[in-house]
C-alpha cells in the first residue's frame, strides 16, 4: 500500500490502494458546492425537506461525491491528470454523515504512463454509495 | 440481458434515436465559480484553486452542472415509467477547460439499453454532452446515464 503521495509514474505500482480519505460532507459544504454548481435543490440543503420526499435526510449530490474522489485522486498523485472518471450512484450519500472514499490501482499502462483505479464511496452506516472507475496519466 | 416483451422494440428506439442531436447551450468558464467548485470538492492541488496558478483549469468533473435545457428531444418515445433517476456520470476530459472559456455544447442520446437483475428489467439511456471552447477543440464529454423501470 503506497501511503505517501505519489510523484511520477514509476511509484504506481498495480495493486496500490490510494489513502482511504473521510472527505466532509457537512451540511455546509454541501451548501457551498450546491451554490457553486447551481444546483439548489432541498433534498440536498434541507434534511426536512429531504425527508418530505422520502429519503433519510439531505443527501449528498452525486456529481459533488464525482469531485470528492476526484480530489482523492490528485491529493494521492499531486499533477496527475484524470483522462476519465466514471461513477455509479449506487446508493444516497447522508449529508452530515461519516463517508469514506477508497480507491485502488487496477492496471498500468507503462507506454502511456496512465494508470486505471478502482474507487468507492462506503456510506456510515457500510452502504456502498458509489463506485467508479478512473483513468489517469503522469508527465513523469 | 433480456426485455420484457410488454417493452417498446428498444432495438428500433435505438436506431431512430441514438446519435440524434437535440439541444445546444454556451456556459461561461467564471474563474471564481471553478474554485468555489473544486474547494467544496476538497481540491487541494492548485491548478484547480488558485486563479495565478500558470496551469488553472476547471476540476475534471465541472461540466457536469452544465446541464442541457431539455432532457429528451422533441417526440422522444415514452420508455419506462416514471422520470427515471440518476445513475451516474462518466466524464472523459480531452483537453483543460480555461477561466474565461465559453463552452458549446451540443446533446445527443448516446445509448439505450436494458439490463435484467433481481429487481426486474431496468432500461438505461444516456445522455451525451459534448463540450468544445473557443477554438471549437473538443474539452469535455458528458456521459449522463438515466435508468427507468419497464413497465
Amino acid at each position: 500500500m503506497s501511503m505517501s503521495a505519489i510523484s511520477s509514474f514509476d511509484d504506481v505500482e498495480l495493486g496500490d490502494e490510494l489513502p482511504t480519505e473521510t472527505p466532509d460532507v457537512s451540511m455546509e459544504q454541501v451548501t457551498r458546492f450546491c451554490h457553486s454548481a447551481k444546483h439548489l435543490f432541498e433534498r440536498f440543503t434541507d434534511h426536512d425537506a429531504a425527508r418530505k420526499e422520502g429519503f433519510p435526510g439531505a443527501i449528498v449530490p452525486g456529481i459533488m461525491s464525482q469531485g470528492l474522489l476526484a480530489a482523492m485522486i490528485h491529493k494521492w498523485a499531486p499533477g496527475c491528470n484524470i483522462m476519465s472518471i466514471d461513477t455509479v450512484f449506487r446508493g444516497s450519500l447522508l449529508v452530515d454523515s461519516n463517508i469514506t472514499m477508497t480507491g485502488a490501482v487496477t492496471d498500468t499502462d507503462d507506454d502511456e504512463m496512465t494508470a486505471e483505479l478502482d474507487l468507492s464511496i462506503i456510506a456510515e452506516d457500510g452502504r456502498t454509495g458509489v463506485i467508479g472507475t478512473a483513468k489517469v496519466q503522469f508527465l513523469s | 440481458m433480456s426485455q420484457a416483451s410488454s417493452q417498446p422494440d428498444l432495438a428500433s428506439i435505438r436506431q431512430d434515436w441514438v446519435g440524434v442531436e437535440f439541444d445546444w447551450a454556451t456556459f461561461e468558464m467564471k474563474p471564481d465559480e471553478m474554485i468555489a467548485w473544486a474547494e467544496a470538492c476538497g481540491e487541494k492541488d492548485p491548478r484547480f484553486i488558485d486563479q495565478e496558478h500558470s496551469d488553472f483549469q476547471a476540476h475534471p468533473g465541472f461540466t457536469t452542472h452544465c446541464m442541457s435545457g431539455r432532457v429528451f428531444p422533441e417526440n422522444f418515445p415514452q420508455i419506462g415509467g416514471g422520470f427515471g433517476i440518476d445513475g451516474g456520470k462518466r466524464v472523459e476530459v480531452h483537453a483543460p477547460i480555461r477561466a474565461g472559456d465559453t463552452l458549446t455544447a451540443t446533446t445527443t442520446i448516446a445509448d439505450i439499453f436494458d439490463k435484467t437483475g433481481r429487481s426486474g428489467t431496468m432500461i438505461f439511456i444516456v445522455q451525451r454532452m459534448e463540450f468544445r471552447n473557443d477554438d471549437s477543440e473538443l474539452v469535455s464529454t458528458v456521459d449522463w446515464k438515466m435508468i427507468k423501470r419497464a413497465e
